[in-house]
C-alpha cells in the first residue's frame, strides 16, 4: 500500500501537478502557498493574533463565500432564464414548479445576495472600526468601497430580472433617483433603463450588467483586494505589537 | 532578553545570541512587516485553509436551510398601469428613499450619498497615522467615544425623521419661503448641525479632540447609525403612502418582509 502510493507521488505526472510534497513540514508548506494559485493570495505564515474569530468574525470570508455562491446558482439560473419581457416572468415560475430544485436554487440566490450585501457592509464596518484602513493599507480600503458599490449594483441590477411587480415598481423606484440629479441624471437614468421608462430595453441592459459586467468587475477586484491584504502585511492585527515587542520599545 | 542598552536600530528585533548577523544592504522601502519579528506567526497551511473551509460549508448550510425554510418572493406580472403601494426600492437603497421623503431629490439622493462616499474613499488619506491599528475601537477612550456618538446618532436621526414626519417644513412654510430654502437649505443646514454637534461636543470636552482618529470614530459612526435608522425606517416602518406604521400593524396587510 505505501509501495503505491509512493509509486503515484513520485510518478512524472503527479509530480506535474504537484510540485511539492505532502505539506506536514515547514519546506512544504511554504511550497504549497506560493505554487498553488488558489493558495497563493494567503501568505506562508499568518500572525496568531489575525486569525482569532472575535477579530475579524470572517466576515471578509463569508462575503466572498457568498459571491462563489452566487456565481454557481446564478449560472444554473442562467440555464433556465431569457431576459424578455414576455417570457422571464414564466421562466420564473417554470424555475420554481418545473425544474427539479428550481425553487430552492432561485431561493439560495436570492438569499445569498442579500447576505452578501449585508456581510460586505459588516465587513467595511469591521475594517474600520479595527483601524485596519490604515497605512499601507489605505489603498485596499478604497478598493473595498469601490467592491461594496459594485455588490449594490450586482444586487440592484438582479432585482429586475423576475419581472415580477416587486421587481418592475423597485427599479423605477430606484433609477428614478438619478432622473433628480440635474446635470447628467438623466441621461445616467436613460443610459441604465435604455430608454425613458422600464421597458424590454431595461431588461436587457440589466441582464447584460447583471451577468457579465459587474460579475467579471467583482471577480477582477475581489482578486486585487484579496491580493493586496497580502502584499500589505496580512490583516492589521499583525500590527499590535506583544508585550515583548512594547518593552523592547519603551526600554 | 530586552535591556536598556539596545541600540536604536535593534530595537524592534532583538538579537539572539546565538547567531551571528551581518548588514548586507539597506533599502529604502515601505514594508509592512517593519518592526514585526516572526516570533509571533505559524505557518499558514493547514490551519487557514481549514478555517475557511469551515466557513464555507457553515455558511453554506445556514443558506440552504433558510433557503429550505423560505422562498424568494415572487408577485404578480410586472404591470406599468399597476403601481404598487408602496412602491418601495430594494431594501439597501431605502435609506435613501426615506431622505427623499425629508428633503430635495438632489440633496438626498445625489450630494448626500456622494458625500458619504467621498468620506468614506477620503478616511484613510485623512487619518494616515498608524497607531492603533490592529485594534477594536483603538482605545478605551475610543470605545466610549463609539459608543456615545452611536446612542446619540441613535436618537438624533429617529427624532429627525418623527419630528420631520410631523411638521414638514416644505409643507408648512410653503407660501412662506422659496422652495430652496424649505427642501434644501433647511434640512441640509439640520443634518449638517446633527452631524457637526457630536464633533463639538468632543472638541470643548476636557481632553479635547486628540488625533483624526478620534473624528474619524465619530464621523463614520454618526454615518454607520444614519444609514441603519433611515434604512430600517424605509424598509420596515413605512407602509401604503409611504406613511409611518408599526411593522406589525401594517393596513391593508402590507408585509414589508414580503419585498426582501
Amino acid at each position: 500500500m505505501k509501495k503505491l502510493k509512493d509509486f503515484i507521488v513520485n510518478s512524472r505526472v503527479w509530480r506535474s501537478f504537484f510540485r511539492h510534497g505532502w505539506p506536514d513540514n515547514p519546506l512544504d508548506r511554504s511550497l504549497i502557498m506560493t505554487t498553488n494559485v488558489f493558495f497563493h493570495l494567503h501568505p506562508v505564515r499568518v500572525n496568531k493574533r489575525s486569525i482569532k474569530a472575535l477579530y475579524s468574525f470572517g466576515l471578509g470570508v463569508i462575503t466572498t463565500i457568498m459571491f462563489v455562491v452566487l456565481s454557481i446558482t446564478g449560472i444554473l439560473e442562467m440555464f433556465y432564464y431569457v431576459p424578455s419581457v414576455d417570457t422571464a416572468y414564466f421562466d420564473i415560475i417554470t424555475l420554481q414548479t418545473q425544474v427539479p430544485f428550481g425553487q430552492l436554487l432561485r431561493n439560495m440566490h436570492r438569499w445569498s445576495a442579500h447576505l452578501m450585501v449585508l456581510t460586505a457592509v459588516l465587513h467595511m464596518v469591521r475594517v474600520f472600526y479595527t483601524g485596519a484602513y490604515k497605512r499601507p493599507r489605505e489603498f485596499n480600503w478604497v478598493v473595498g468601497v469601490v467592491l461594496l458599490i459594485l455588490t449594490l449594483g450586482a444586487s440592484f441590477t438582479g432585482y429586475l430580472l423576475p419581472w415580477d411587480q416587486l421587481a418592475f415598481w423597485a427599479i423605477t423606484v430606484g433609477t428614478s433617483v438619478a432622473g433628480y440629479e440635474p446635470m447628467f441624471g438623466k441621461l445616467i437614468q436613460k443610459l441604465l433603463l435604455g430608454g425613458a421608462e422600464v421597458g424590454q430595453a431595461s431588461l436587457t441592459r440589466f441582464y447584460g450588467l447583471h451577468v457579465m459586467v459587474i460579475p467579471g468587475l467583482l471577480l477582477l477586484i475581489i482578486s486585487l483586494h484579496l491580493w493586496r491584504v497580502r502584499k500589505d502585511g496580512g490583516l492589521a492585527a499583525n500590527e499590535v505589537k506583544d508585550e515583548i515587542e512594547t518593552e523592547v520599545e519603551n526600554a | 532578553m530586552p535591556d536598556n542598552n539596545i541600540p536604536e536600530e535593534n530595537k524592534s528585533f532583538s538579537r539572539s545570541s546565538k547567531k551571528t548577523y551581518s548588514l548586507v544592504e539597506i533599502v529604502k522601502a515601505p514594508t509592512t512587516m517593519v518592526d514585526k519579528g516572526p516570533e509571533d506567526t505559524i505557518f499558514a497551511f493547514p490551519i487557514v485553509a481549514i478555517l475557511e473551509l469551515m466557513l464555507a460549508i457553515g455558511s453554506t448550510l445556514v443558506l440552504v436551510i433558510f433557503s429550505l425554510l423560505k422562498d424568494a418572493p415572487l408577485e404578480e406580472l410586472a404591470n406599468p398601469l399597476i403601481t404598487t403601494d408602496p412602491a418601495k426600492a430594494p431594501w439597501y437603497f431605502m435609506g435613501l428613499q426615506e431622505m427623499l421623503e425629508h428633503m430635495h431629490p438632489t440633496l438626498a439622493g445625489i450630494i448626500l450619498p456622494a458625500l458619504a462616499v467621498g468620506f468614506l474613499i477620503s478616511i484613510p488619506y485623512i487619518d494616515y497615522s498608524r497607531e492603533g491599528a490592529g485594534v477594536w475601537f483603538t482605545s478605551k477612550r475610543g470605545k466610549s467615544i463609539v459608543g456615545w456618538t452611536a446612542l446619540y446618532t441613535l436618537v438624533a436621526m429617529t427624532g429627525f425623521v418623527l419630528v420631520d414626519n410631523a411638521f414638514p417644513p416644505r409643507e408648512l412654510l410653503r407660501d412662506m419661503l422659496p422652495n430652496l430654502v424649505t427642501q434644501s437649505l433647511i434640512p441640509g443646514a439640520v443634518m449638517t448641525f446633527l452631524v457637526v454637534l457630536p464633533l463639538l461636543v468632543l472638541w470643548r470636552s476636557k481632553e479635547g479632540i486628540k488625533n483624526a482618529r478620534e473624528v474619524m470614530l465619530v464621523l463614520f459612526t454618526v454615518l454607520f447609525i444614519t444609514a441603519v435608522v433611515l434604512t430600517l425606517t424605509g424598509f420596515l416602518f413605512r407602509g401604503p403612502g409611504f406613511e409611518l406604521y408599526w411593522p406589525w400593524a401594517m393596513p391593508n396587510g402590507y408585509n414589508p418582509m414580503d419585498g426582501l
